[in-house]
């Protein structure tokens, strides 16, 4: 009687794995709907991309998973990054709106504010981050680092790419040539 | 220069202040210093601490002048009288219920006009004669009072997303956090107004600061609901504000609910906490229909009673060796679990499409209740 109290409780802890891996953290239920405040938010920002993206931008969920979009930013004219298409994963943390997204490049580019494995060093991504911003805003921001590199990084801790940011403000011309042949060579 | 002084005296103090100040033999000056201070905080609270106020540097005028101005200032209040029951007319125009947000709108009508004429005119179908909106702005009190009832169904129409300009309000009254109209707003110092619950947590998760200009905010913890603006999203958008009070009783409840289900697991009068968690799982349906769906559900609870079968769900076939009072329980969830299916289909039924998404996600929650109350129910065994 004494063992065969715990081996139930086993049996039964068992099952209960058994159902919390067939749960799957919701990937049993239909994607287009979520319980959590993040899920939702992420939808409305979705429909809102949909509407009316910014300039030279696109964004929308990689695959069933709402969490983790894939955006397009397409280098500005007047830049060294014209013509190029950057691609960009995009990773919402499940706290959403108080905790910034994840911003990385898939695509190589010679920027002093993004580092070799394409990672963004943008304030507005880590400190400055705030729940009023949206993504649309973030590919706005990202879009106007094209235009101004942040050669000053606020965040002491995480430096940029010094030698870009360097050449950029010692050599520009150099600097753009560079930039515009890693765009030709990787962007296109 | 003192006309002009006038002119805006007349436009800061109510007429009664201005007659009451005239009876004291105020000069314009001092009712120019007291509109600078009084704005609007009752008018006759202020008349004592303004005099003294206003004796120390002021050399008191003559008492001719005085009357004479007492004199001149007196049709003044009278015409401005005959603009504030303007004001009230075209409140009554708009609607009764919705005076408080009447300025508002009738920007949205000066803008959207046309508009408005237009589906005004073709949502207004059983009530009474059609009467254009710019004919109701034209037309005199009576005429004003008698089509009160179509100005309500006009406004009415216009608030379900018929005016162009809603999406601009709907914009404006949305909360930047979570991107819905604001739901029991708090507005911070800086004036900057969110839902309260999307401030609190903006404030616990992300620091005390302003998440639109980044200023200190005191204190989370004591974010007060703008009840002005509150009452006007609930006037402007009664449907959203519903859904979302459904949602947020749906969660009370749920949390609500934990409690007698622990209960269930420890004690044994089940029948008790049976009736009240079914009270409890009827009463969020208060639409037109609840009555009968009441019945509806009674009928098919006396069934489940009848014959508890197992097979039904993924959940629940792993249920039937439990014993007695987790079978309770498991009545109980399945129970939940039909009411939403039901609640489910009436809805996408329904031809709104966030509403089905609603339902889903009520679904959703419910599916993550009754889970939870499953990892209770074994983990009560368990120990």
């Amino acid at each position: 009687m004494y063992s065969g109290a715990p081996s139930g409780g086993i049996a039964i802890g068992g099952g209960g794995g058994g159902g919390g891996r067939g749960r799957g953290g919701g990937r049993t239920w239909p994607s287009t709907t979520s319980v959590s405040t993040s899920g939702k938010r992420i939808q409305k920002e979705m429909t809102e991309l949909s509407m009316e993206a910014p300039p030279d931008c696109a964004a929308g969920p990689k695959g069933d998973n709402i969490y983790h979009w894939v955006a397009t930013l397409f280098g500005p004219p007047g830049t060294p990054y014209k013509g190029g298409i950057f691609f960009l994963d995009i990773t919402f943390p499940s706290d959403y709106p108080f905790k910034p997204p994840k911003v990385v490049f898939k695509t190589r580019i010679y920027h002093c504010n993004v580092d070799p494995s394409g990672n963004v060093s943008l304030d507005i991504l880590t400190e400055n981050w705030s729940p009023a911003l949206t993504i649309s805003k973030v590919l706005l921001a990202l879009r106007s680092m094209f235009t101004n590199p942040e050669t000053f990084p606020l965040l002491a801790d995480k430096p940029v790419v010094p030698g870009i940011a360097h050449l950029y403000l010692g050599d520009k011309a150099k600097h753009d040539e560079i930039a515009a042949q890693w765009t030709l060579r990787f962007a296109r | 220069m003192v006309n002009d002084g006038d002119d805006k005296v007349e436009g800061l103090l109510s007429p009664k202040f201005r007659s009451v100040a005239a009876m004291a033999g105020w000069d314009e000056e001092a009712l120019l210093m007291a509109s600078l201070v009084v704005e609007d905080t009752p008018d006759r609270l202020p008349k004592q601490k303004k005099r003294s106020d206003l004796l120390h540097f002021k050399t008191p005028p003559t008492n001719s002048r005085r009357k004479r101005r007492a004199q001149k200032r007196s049709p003044a209040s009278i015409t401005a009288t005959v603009l504030d029951l303007d004001d009230q007319d075209t409140a009554k125009q708009e609607s009764e219920k919705k005076e408080a947000e009447s300025t508002s709108i009738e920007k949205l009508d000066k803008k959207g006009d046309e508009a408005l004429e237009e589906q005004g005119c073709s949502v207004v179908t059983s009530s009474t004669k059609n009467i254009e909106p710019k004919s109701i702005e034209k037309a005199d009190t009576k005429v004003a009072e008698a089509s009160e009832e179509q100005g309500c169904s006009v406004s009415s129409s216009s608030s379900s997303a018929a005016f162009p300009s809603i999406d601009r309000l709907r914009e404006e009254l949305s909360c930047a956090i979570c991107l819905e109209i604001c739901f029991e707003p708090s507005t911070t110092p800086c004036g900057h107004s969110f839902c309260k619950k999307c401030l609190r947590s903006a404030a616990d998760k992300c620091g005390k600061k302003c998440p639109k200009c980044r200023q200190l905010i005191s204190n989370g913890r004591s974010c007060t609901v703008n009840t002005v603006l509150w009452n006007t999203i609930q006037l402007l958008f009664p449907k959203e504000v519903e859904t979302r009070k459904a949602a947020a009783d749906l969660s009370s409840r749920e949390a609500k609910r934990q409690s007698p289900v622990r209960a269930v697991a420890t004690h044994s009068n089940i029948t008790s906490s049976r009736t009240t968690r079914v009270l409890l799982l009827n009463s969020p349906e208060s639409g037109p229909s609840s009555q009968e769906r009441r019945n509806s559900r009674a009928m098919r609870r006396q069934s489940a009673r009848a014959s508890v079968m197992p097979s039904r769900n993924r959940g629940i076939s792993t249920r039937g060796e439990l014993p007695s009072q987790d079978g309770d329980a498991a009545l109980a969830l399945r129970m939940q679990r039909e009411e939403f299916m039901e609640s489910f289909r009436t809805r996408s039924s329904a031809d709104e499409q966030y509403r089905s998404s609603l339902a889903l996600a009520r679904a959703n929650l419910r599916a993550m209740a009754s889970r939870a109350i499953n990892i209770r129910v074994r983990g009560g065994r368990g120990s």
